[in-house]
């Protein structure tokens, strides 16, 4: 299990406030500056343009006509077709020829030789197909400009708005046509690569919980008062916390909406990947034992279950039914603390919320979790279902791509365009982690550590002084000054990066791959949301970029 | 400004002004232009190279902003879309997609009106058979000659069936078949009551077929006016006769000395180069084998 | 030219190809192989290209040593993406190996496998890769999974990486040496050497080894350490036959491996409690492996070449000859004697002597019977057990005095002096005082300072029985 692997559901509003507040100022900033210049230029009559353009734009979009649109995206895809640029394909096939020279073998387990199969197929088909849509995107309209045959179509009655539309459905549609070959390519690869007695790649469908802790002394706050947390055991990269064996140390998760009728054939099974820790070598032959608990935190009814083996860096499976099944019959037999029988859907999980209680009874020994460590494994879902979604996850990122692509050729030629999608394709990939530390005054690693000296003032203050990050610096009005200032360019640090999208967010690879669904909450509606989010002020950005460009001007 | 109905274009001190990267002027292309096309006339923009009629037509279409003047066109401001409905425009050169084979050129353009699938059908086929591409109809523009390509310029140009019909240089890479055919097509859209603006600077062609014209030279209008009356000179009287022997031309010397005037110039009276040559392709064409033979001394 | 079609033109130009292929075939056609190169047995080495075959290019190749092929076995695979990288491999190895420390990091053993190899595919024959990230699986990532099948499939997996690398750089002795030394000390000496050695015979994952044994690791179902000693004298005569030195110690040390081996395998065997005639032959043919193979072999020294074992006559013959030299180092003997104390020498021969006598042995198992005794608590029979394996022990120690400052010998003495006395006070209620006469007496008076230090492993041992020495 990947250590940063961690789905959360996304909030909407939150997402839909930050977008808001982004665009306004944005939208301010350029109305303010564009209002200046155009006045600077030609009084007051350049401010009545403004206002033209403005409400131009709104005209504009109103009269969108879906079959110009429809004609210009069909023409965008001729264009593409007939100059070959789908000849990726064959450099797919001959991927996929030799692909096995590239794949380790690994037969310590199927999950991971599934898991190696399925990232080289979705690695491979994003990093095939978003180079050349995004390319054909930068290129389409410089081109198109440059060999002037967008004269004779913006001397039509076409909208600007339709041209770039026109043309984002267009590449979209290679895009998708490119992607749905690839996919079902790879697709067939992956299910003829996987041995048979791996058994069938599938889609696994979790509920998670949320995860909080409980001292050795089984409180759940610390000597601070500060909400109880598990033991940290020096691992490098901080993610799970750890509970001491034999202690009243506990992880609890609360499941929110377990239901009979939701679960597999009526049975409760919890998935878990806890890490081990030895403090000692104790039992070398046998794994850490750990003891999972159900509480129905509405009734308090406690049932302890069977003991557990934890298999580390395995998916540990443990079903409930079976493993408290008593007889040859294998009836499900659930007692609680007191001993008195209770029923699994009429006591335990009548109210719909469940909890979970981890101990690990080894003693002297460390079990590590996070939340979503463990989980209710609901029916599965083909492995079809998580692989289309999956693929559908690089529909939307190429979708950001050809959108960012068209509007850039909008106003810059081929390739600067290119460059630009590039930079911010790149800065999104591979640096949206730092811009996301540079903003904000957490760790990402370790949120409990404050970070401090992030401004550019405070960092020259600090750095010749020989003050490190721990250490608070005096409070004088100098140094409420440069916070003062500092303050101001965080802010629009904070607002820059949301011009940034996080591409990697499109990556479901760590869902597919792991044989989770891709879940709609956690993954698809934020890349949908994103994606939109994105796209419409993109457009618009190309719409006026084309409409105050003097196409014949060199 | 105002526009009477008759006036199908109106500009009012139309200046065009290219400016470097740093804002500052560097060209005027184009200085106070003030014309008024009326509905159903050929007008030709008539100029040298560079005189700023082709900036002229941009401006029309939109394609460039003025940096100060107005223009109307059929009605509208030149940046509204909607104008675009009725017009037509034949850019200087084809400027068309490679790609595409003369019938999907047409379809293509055709959808850009919203024209409903069955109407454009018809004009393309229509248009095919007037320009005289139905033997390329299939063949992608890419493998077109120049002419072949100017033709399908035209035919795009009027796929919606306009009123005003912008034609930049249409003659310009057309043998003289062509060119002829073009003119003659010009006429015959003037003849449907459509109006035509052109620029060209081939005085031959604008003299065929424009009824008023505008000189332009270096940004500026020269000479504005019908070309009956812009080319007619009202000094000289050319006298065309039949064969004169000399004895008779002494006479008709003397007359003219009587009368104060005086012979500038005799000579056989040619027709122009374009003419001749129609003529002897048009004779070749039907008598086919016939060779120029030069006389014997 | 010009009148002719399309068609025949390109003809034309196939024909032009085909004249121009003429000099590239001539020049640069590989050699031909004259055996499969892929599926081998590990190990086996053998000239696969032809003298003289192939193009111009290959034949100068091969003539001076410059091809791939002169290094081992080439992967197309990886020629195929460093002549795709052009020139930047360097930077695109570095790349990796920053993602595979993360992905270690971050406990992603799936990806840092696949990372690793991506890093070999670019770097196949940089013998120092091989060694690290073979270590890297065998021991580091081992020791991070909790089951001790997982740790044995990854120490598995250091191995075979191992192999593989050997593969590569057949040539070299080093990567031969370090699957043998993974096979046999990772294997033979972690602290999981019990199930790991069992595994090694006897597969944990019987769905995939249904026959008991990896084949690739262990095609001969052999103890590890006698498949480690295989891989000893594979890098030996590696190293003879292609005349490259190692570069991981002295080539003394390095030569004793395969004899090392034999002596581990009979240790190995004691620490299971193994002290009947295979135990004992096992240190018989250690001795002769050490003394006959090992003793007789020459290594370089400033004065021409020595061996260690010299007889006594040899001896003499050595030291009439050495009479007239000046100096100390130009002696024979003096180099013999220090390449004896380098390698340990005389401490193993004698060990192996004494370990092959049915007597010692016979010392040992009542040693090891008295306290598997104690601790099924018959503390009286492991009392009288212990006495008479002390007494045992006792004359062997007369009869080889030098063994009395083995280190080895002072903590197995020591330790059944514990177990002992441990039993007396439980059984009598007190335990022999320094001025009663007993069995190892001086032994045990003479090294009372290491006492404090073994009472640990003897407190250890009398919980688990678990045995750390």
């Amino acid at each position: 299990m990947q250590l940063s692997f961690d789905p959360r559901p996304f909030d909407l509003l939150g997402g839909l406030k930050v977008w808001g507040v982004v665009c306004l100022v944005v939208v301010a900033l350029a109305w303010g500056i564009a209002g200046l210049l155009m006045f600077l230029q030609s009084g007051a009559p350049g401010l009545a343009r403004l206002i033209d353009l403005t409400t131009g734009l709104i005209r504009d979009f109103l009269q969108t006509s879906p079959r110009r649109v429809w004609a210009l995206a069909v023409h965008t895809f001729r264009e593409a077709a007939r100059k070959r640029a789908l000849w990726v394909f064959a450099v797919f096939a001959v991927l996929f020829l030799f692909a096995g020279w590239f794949m380790p073998e690994l037969k310590q387990s199927p999950d991971m030789a599934i898991r190696n199969y399925v990232s080289f197929v979705l690695r491979t088909i994003t990093w095939l197909t978003i180079p050349v849509v995004g390319l054909l995107a930068c290129w389409g309209l410089p081109e198109d400009i440059r060999l002037r045959s967008l004269h004779t179509v913006v001397t039509k009655p076409v909208r600007r708005q339709e041209i770039v539309l026109g043309r984002i459905v267009g590449f979209l549609g290679i895009g998708l046509l490119v992607l749905l070959i690839v996919g079902s390519v790879g697709y067939v690869w992956i299910v003829r690569q996987v041995p048979e007695n791996f058994g069938q790649v599938t889609a696994r469908v979790p509920i998670y919980g949320e995860l909080r802790f409980l001292t050795r002394e089984g409180k759940s706050e610390d000597e601070q008062g500060m909400e109880a947390s598990g033991v940290n055991v020096g691992d490098e990269a901080i993610f799970r916390q750890f509970v001491e064996g034999n202690t009243q140390a506990r992880a609890i998760w609360r499941f929110e909406g377990v239901d009979m009728n939701r679960l597999q054939n009526g049975q409760l099974i919890l998935e878990s990947t806890f890490q081990s820790f030895r403090t000692h070598k104790g039992k070398v032959d046998q794994e850490l034992l750990g003891q999972f608990t159900l509480v129905n935190p509405k009734n308090g009814v406690r049932v302890p279950l069977q003991t557990f083996f934890n298999r580390e860096f395995r998916r540990n499976s443990y079903n409930v039914t079976e493993r408290n099944s008593r007889g040859e019959g294998g009836k499900l037999e659930l007692k609680d603390e007191q001993g008195r029988t209770v029923d699994l859907a009429k006591d335990v999980l009548d109210g719909g919320q469940l909890d979970v209680e981890v101990a690990c009874l080894s003693p002297g020994q460390f079990m590590g979790m996070a939340r979503p460590d463990l989980f209710i494994r609901l029916p599965d879902r083909a492995f079809l279902t998580a692989y289309g979604k999956g693929l559908f996850s690089i529909f939307l990122m190429l979708t950001m791509i050809v959108v960012l692509g068209v509007m850039s050729g909008c106003f810059l030629k081929g390739p600067v365009a290119t460059m630009l999608t590039g930079f911010i394709f790149l800065v999104g990939r591979l640096s949206h982690d730092f811009l996301q530390q540079l903003t904000s005054d957490k760790l990402l690693d370790n949120p409990k550590l404050q970070m401090r000296g992030r401004g550019l003032l405070e960092s020259l203050y600090r750095l010749p002084t020989h003050l490190g990050p721990q250490i608070e610096v005096e409070d004088n009005t100098t140094q409420r000054v440069i916070k003062a200032i500092d303050n101001i360019e965080l802010n629009a640090l904070w607002g820059v990066k949301y011009l940034f999208p996080d591409f990697t967010q499109f990556d479901a690879t760590a869902f597919v791959a792991n044989s989770f669904d891709v879940p709609w909450d956690a993954a698809l509606l934020p890349n949908l949301a994103t994606t939109i989010g994105f796209c419409v002020p993109w457009i618009i950005v190309g719409y006026f970029a084309l409409k105050c460009r003097e196409l014949e001007a060199k | 400004m105002s526009t009477s109905p008759e006036n199908v274009i109106v500009t009012r001190n139309l200046t065009k002004t290219y400016r470097d990267f740093w804002g500052r002027p560097k060209v005027k292309a184009l200085n106070s232009l003030s014309i008024d096309v009326k509905r159903g006339e050929v007008f030709g923009l008539l100029g040298p190279n560079g005189s700023g009629k082709t900036t002229t037509l941009k401006l029309l279409l939109g394609l460039l902003f003025p940096t100060d003047g107005e223009v109307s066109i059929l009605g509208r401001p030149a940046t509204d879309v909607s104008k675009n409905e009725k017009i037509g425009y034949l850019p200087e050169e084809s400027y068309l997609y490679r790609f595409l084979n003369a019938e999907e050129t047409l379809d293509f353009y055709g959808r850009l009106f919203d024209m409903p699938a069955s109407v454009r059908k018809e004009r393309t086929r229509e248009l095919i058979k007037m320009v005289q591409l139905d033997h390329a109809k299939r063949r992608q523009l890419k493998e077109y000659s120049k002419g072949m390509t100017r033709r399908i310029g035209l035919a795009q140009a009027l796929i919606n069936d306009p009123e005003l019909i912008l034609l930049d240089e249409p003659t310009s890479g057309l043998d003289p078949i062509g060119s002829r055919d073009m003119k003659d097509l010009i006429i015959g859209l003037k003849e449907r009551g459509k109006t035509v603006v052109m620029c060209s600077h081939l005085l031959a062609d604008v003299q065929d077929v424009c009824d008023r014209i505008a000189i332009l030279d270096g940004g500026e209008l020269k000479v504005f006016g019908r070309v009956q009356d812009l080319l007619k000179d009202q000094g000289v009287t050319q006298i065309k006769t039949s064969k004169l022997p000399p004895e008779a031309m002494k006479e008709v010397e003397a007359v003219l000395q009587k009368h104060g005037s005086k012979v500038m110039e005799v000579d056989n009276p040619t027709a122009t180069l374009e003419e001749l040559f129609i003529k002897t392709v048009r004779e070749s064409a039907a008598r086919p084998g016939q060779r120029y033979i030069p006389p014997s001394n | 030219m010009s009148n002719l079609t399309a068609f025949q033109r390109k003809l034309v130009y196939v024909g032009g190809i085909l004249l121009l292929l003429v000099p590239i075939v001539l020049l640069g056609s590989p050699p031909d192989a004259n055996q499969e190169p892929s599926r081998k047995r590990p190990g086996e080495t053998e000239v696969r290209v032809k003298a003289g075959s192939g193009g111009l290019l290959s034949r100068l190749r091969q003539q001076h040593e410059l091809g791939e092929v002169s290094l081992g076995d080439v992967d197309p695979t990886s020629s195929t993406m460093n002549l795709l990288l052009l020139g930047f491999r360097g930077m695109a190895t570095s790349r990796l190996w920053m993602d595979a420390q993360d992905q270690q990091k971050r406990k992603e053993w799936a990806e840092l496998d696949s990372t690793i190899k991506s890093i070999v595919l670019l770097q196949p024959h940089f013998l120092k890769v091989w060694h690290f990230q073979g270590w890297n699986l065998a021991y580091n990532v081992s020791a991070e999974w909790d089951a001790v099948a997982d740790r044995y499939y990854w120490v598995k997996h250091g191995v075979k990486f191992y192999m593989e690398g050997k593969d590569r750089n057949e040539k070299f002795p080093d990567l031969y040496w370090y699957t043998g030394d993974t096979l046999g000390k990772k294997i033979g000496r972690s602290d999981e050497w019990k199930q790991f050695r069992e595994f090694f015979r006897n597969e944990p994952d019987k769905e995939q080894f249904p026959n008991g044994f990896d084949p690739e690791v262990n095609p001969d179902k052999k103890d590890n350490y006698l498949a480690a000693r295989d891989w000893f004298l594979k890098a030996n005569d590696a190293a003879d036959q292609y005349n490259n030195r190692q570069r991981i110690m002295a080539e003394p040390l390095f030569r004793f491996y395969p004899a090392r081996a034999k002596i581990d395998y009979a240790l190995a065997l004691q620490r299971e409690g193994n002290f009947g005639e295979e135990s004992r032959a096992a240190w018989e043919e250690a001795f002769d492996e050490w003394a006959n193979k090992y003793g007789r072999e020459e290594f370089d020294c400033p004065i021409g070449r020595v061996y260690m074992e010299v007889t006594e006559e040899e001896a003499q013959q050595f030291q009439a000859a050495d009479q007239d030299k000046p100096e100390e180092n130009l002696k024979t003997l003096h180099w013999v004697s220090r390449y004896q104390d380098m390698c340990n020498y005389r401490y193993w021969r004698t060990r192996c002597k004494i370990e092959g006598e049915s007597d010692m042995a016979a010392a040992h198992r009542a040693l090891f019977e008295a306290e598997e005794l104690y601790r099924s608590a018959d503390f009286d029979t492991a009392i009288s057990t212990y006495v008479d394996g002390m007494k045992k022990y006792e004359a062997m120690l007369e009869k080889y005095p030098d063994l009395k400052d083995d280190d080895n010998t002072i903590e197995e003495v020591m330790i059944a002096q514990l177990f002992w006395r441990d039993a007396l006070r439980i059984v009598e209620g007190a335990e022999p005082s320094d001025e009663e006469d007993f069995p190892l007496k001086d032994m045990w008076i003479k090294h009372q300072n290491r006492k404090p230090m073994l009472l640990e492993e003897f407190q250890r041992r009398q919980r688990t029985g678990g045995r750390t020495i």
